[in-house]
């Protein structure tokens, strides 16, 4: 146990190339079994969730698919919905920015080792079995430090402006329930806890490793520590976030977070139908801006 | 206990399309259902909302909704006039008028039946064929009384006696309710000013049953296919609805049993025609300063915003200001989804809200082309007191302009003189 060297191609901005270089691998004790069972419980679980799910939307009416008359149309529709999210967007900026900001900070984390897997077989990552490989021992190579901290960092933004937008203004404080609130705060932790534990892992490596972690970094523990130092904080960093992670998953399909899954079908199902709508889809935003809410 | 829940959740998931189902899963609860909905502003109550519906809904066909949960849910249910408002501004976009319809259905045919108003009135509209309960040969009793009394060009002619292309539908409420028999009557004459060739149904014409399908009455599919193969075999070519709710259902909720909806126009988007072809000439001035209610069925549940607006442009002399929410956003005045029966104080309050919401527009007249919202209306200036606000059908500004003898009120009386 100790910093492992190990080869890996990074980008070398100086030289404006790539390169082969050696990193150090901060390696420390992980609880294997642990993780193991509780990522592959909290999986099997939300996967037996939405299937129970699925065996109950098959009690309803069958209804004959007709499909949408104009694809390209309805397509348009749906990928601006669910990308760009215009309905928001025409109600409020802030909100709609809090939105944007969650959602592609999560989708930026769930496609890193779509990414990985991509530069992989570009021969840009010379680590073997990437995908488990990033996962389960962080090289802090660049790609996926900047990847990571970027995308990380729109969520951390999102969450914290959804999470002082809940707090501080009445009208949504009100419409808030305990559940919002759990759901948040467990958002929070989740990623608030991965920058604590990259921060940690972060302390023991020399600045041009941490540079790139430029997020990360910030959550450094202040001063110079020892790997042997931080060990036992970093098993307990690394033991904490995979819980939370587990939670999170395993709460997400009885959360209001399974619209993050069913809304884009909910959607897609509406565009194929409604998608001539000129006072849904496609709306004059001077009209929608003369429409508020009187709440507004 | 729990095992009854569960039966009775899966009886209500069966009454739901699958669809329907996914839908009640995929609410986001971002509460933008709960700023917009015209209930809610009448009654904060979370469990009115869209979302609050929704989880509620959830629960129930999932067996885990509390019987004290089921009580407000059913209320809930009720207390929503469907005005569709939740769909136009839900991100989600999930058909929510179309989900609760579904749901009272699904509920009825559960053994859970609907508030005793709803009952009643569906009981009349079976048994009499209109909910007023009134009997079938008095249906076209104001097209006889406006003809004696001098306020028709000619006798509208009966379908069965003379068939025509066009028909108008007056609907239930314009043939029977003496406070909207003048809209049926200056239908009849602008149609005659434009030289039109129509002809009505008289005691032939059906109550369109749709108040069925708002209140969840399994009989509205068989009482529909009844009425969509009457239209078939007649051959007519276009029928003109005066009622926006009677558009709602021949148009939109006949589709599935009648293929043939695009002969179904509603009167102000047939106005507009005539409007633009220049049949009808209106020439005299008529200085108002008008705000537009755009009546639900037919603004955000079939999208017709603009003949109505165009039609009203074009009486010399009047002046169109748009309330705050206007077009998709238009604040319900509570008449629709059989809310008023259920609860008309709220639907007095929500017509209050929308007559103020006009009044600071400046306009001095609100105009609707829908004759239930124009009652509705009514309603909401009583509530408001002193508001000085007028309601007006959209007959009546082009009647005034066209015919100022045939305005509502001397109408309204000339029936009343020849009445039985």
């Amino acid at each position: 146990m100790g910093t492992v060297i190990q080869e890996v191609f990074r980008y070398r901005f100086h030289v404006l190339r790539w390169q082969l270089v050696q990193v150090e691998v901060v390696d420390f004790p992980k609880p294997w079994l642990l993780f193991h069972l509780m990522v592959g419980l909290s999986l099997g679980y939300m996967a037996f969730a939405f299937f129970r799910k699925w065996l109950g939307w098959g009690r309803g009416i069958g209804e004959a698919a007709s499909g949408p008359r104009d694809y390209k149309r309805s397509s348009m529709v749906w990928l601006i919905e669910v990308f760009v999210q215009r309905q928001l967007f025409a109600f409020s900026f802030p909100r709609w920015l809090i939105h944007i900001l969650i959602f592609y900070g999560f989708l930026g984390l769930a496609l890193l080792p779509v990414a990985a897997i991509v530069l992989r077989a570009g021969g840009y990552l010379a680590v073997s079995n990437t995908l488990p490989h990033h996962y389960l021992h962080p090289e802090g190579y660049f790609f996926v430090k900047i990847w990571g901290d970027s995308f990380g960092l729109l969520l951390l933004i999102g969450l914290a402006s959804a999470s002082i937008r809940r707090t501080l203004l009445p009208e949504v404080r009100q419409t808030s329930n305990q559940l919002d609130v759990v759901l948040l705060g467990l958002l929070l932790s989740v990623t608030l806890s991965g920058f604590f534990l990259e921060g940690l892992r972060l302390a023991s490596l020399p600045a041009e490793i941490v540079r790139y972690s430029y997020v990360g970094s910030l959550f450094s523990p202040p001063g110079t520590h020892t790997l042997e130092q931080l060990r036992p904080w970093l098993t307990a960093c690394w033991t904490f976030h995979a819980l939370l992670v587990a939670i999170l998953i395993t709460y997400l399909p009885h959360s209001k977070l399974r619209h993050s899954l069913l809304a884009p079908i909910v959607i897609g199902l509406n565009a194929a139908e409604e998608y001539k709508r000129e006072d849904l889809y496609w709306p004059d935003m001077k009209k929608y801006s003369e429409t508020r809410s009187p709440q507004d | 206990m729990a095992r009854y829940e569960k039966i009775l959740g899966n009886k209500i998931a069966a009454g739901l399309t699958r669809r329907q189902l996914i839908e009640v899963n995929a609410c986001a609860r971002c509460g933008e259902c709960r700023m917009w909905c015209p209930v809610y502003a009448q009654d904060e109550r979370e469990e009115i909302t869209a979302r609050g519906k929704l989880d509620s809904l959830r629960r129930f066909v999932d067996g885990a909704l509390t019987e004290s949960g089921r009580k407000d849910f059913i209320n809930a249910l009720y207390e929503c006039s469907a005005c569709g408002q939740c769909h136009v501004v839900c991100p989600v976009r999930i058909n929510t008028h179309e989900l609760w319809e579904q749901a009272r259905l699904s509920l009825v045919n559960a053994g859970i039946p609907q508030p005793a108003g709803q009952v009643k009135q569906l009981a009349a509209i079976k048994e009499f064929d209109n909910p007023l309960g009134k009997p079938r040969n008095e249906r076209s009793r104001w097209a006889q009384a406006a003809w004696e009394a001098g306020l028709l060009k000619s006798p509208v002619p009966l379908w069965r006696e003379r068939p025509a292309p066009v028909i108008y539908f007056a609907g239930c409420m314009a043939s029977y309710e003496p406070a909207l028999q003048p809209i049926a009557v200056q239908s009849a004459r602008l149609l005659q000013e434009a030289g039109v060739d129509f002809a009505i149904l008289g005691e032939d014409e059906p109550c369109c049953m749709s108040k069925l399908r708002r209140m969840g009455d399994p009989a509205f599919p068989r009482e529909a296919q009844k009425r969509a193969d009457q239209f078939t075999r007649m051959g007519v070519d276009t029928i003109v609805v005066s009622c926006a709710g009677c558009y709602k259902g021949l148009y939109s909720d006949y589709a599935r049993f009648w293929p043939r909806p695009q002969k179904v126009v509603h009167f102000s988007q047939y106005l507009d025609r005539l409007v633009q072809e220049g049949r009808i000439h209106l020439k005299r001035r008529t200085p108002l300063v008008v705000t537009y209610h755009d009546p639900c069925h037919l603004g955000r549940h079939n999208q017709v915003y603009d003949q109505p607006r165009r039609v009203l442009r074009s009486v010399p002399g009047v002046e169109l200001v748009e309330m705050p929410r206007h077009r998709a956003f238009s604040s319900c005045c509570g008449m629709g989804g059989g809310l008023k029966t259920v609860s008309p104080e709220i639907q007095h309050k929500m017509a209050e809200a929308r007559v103020r919401e006009a009044n600071s527009t400046g306009a001095e007249a609100i105009v609707t082309p829908c004759q239930t919202c124009y009652l509705g209306l009514i309603n909401g200036v009583k509530e408001a007191g002193s508001s000085g606000m007028k309601i007006f059908h959209l007959n009546e500004l082009l009647m005034r302009s066209l015919c100022p003898d045939i305005a509502h009120e001397s109408v309204a009386n000339a029936l009343a003189r020849t009445a039985p």
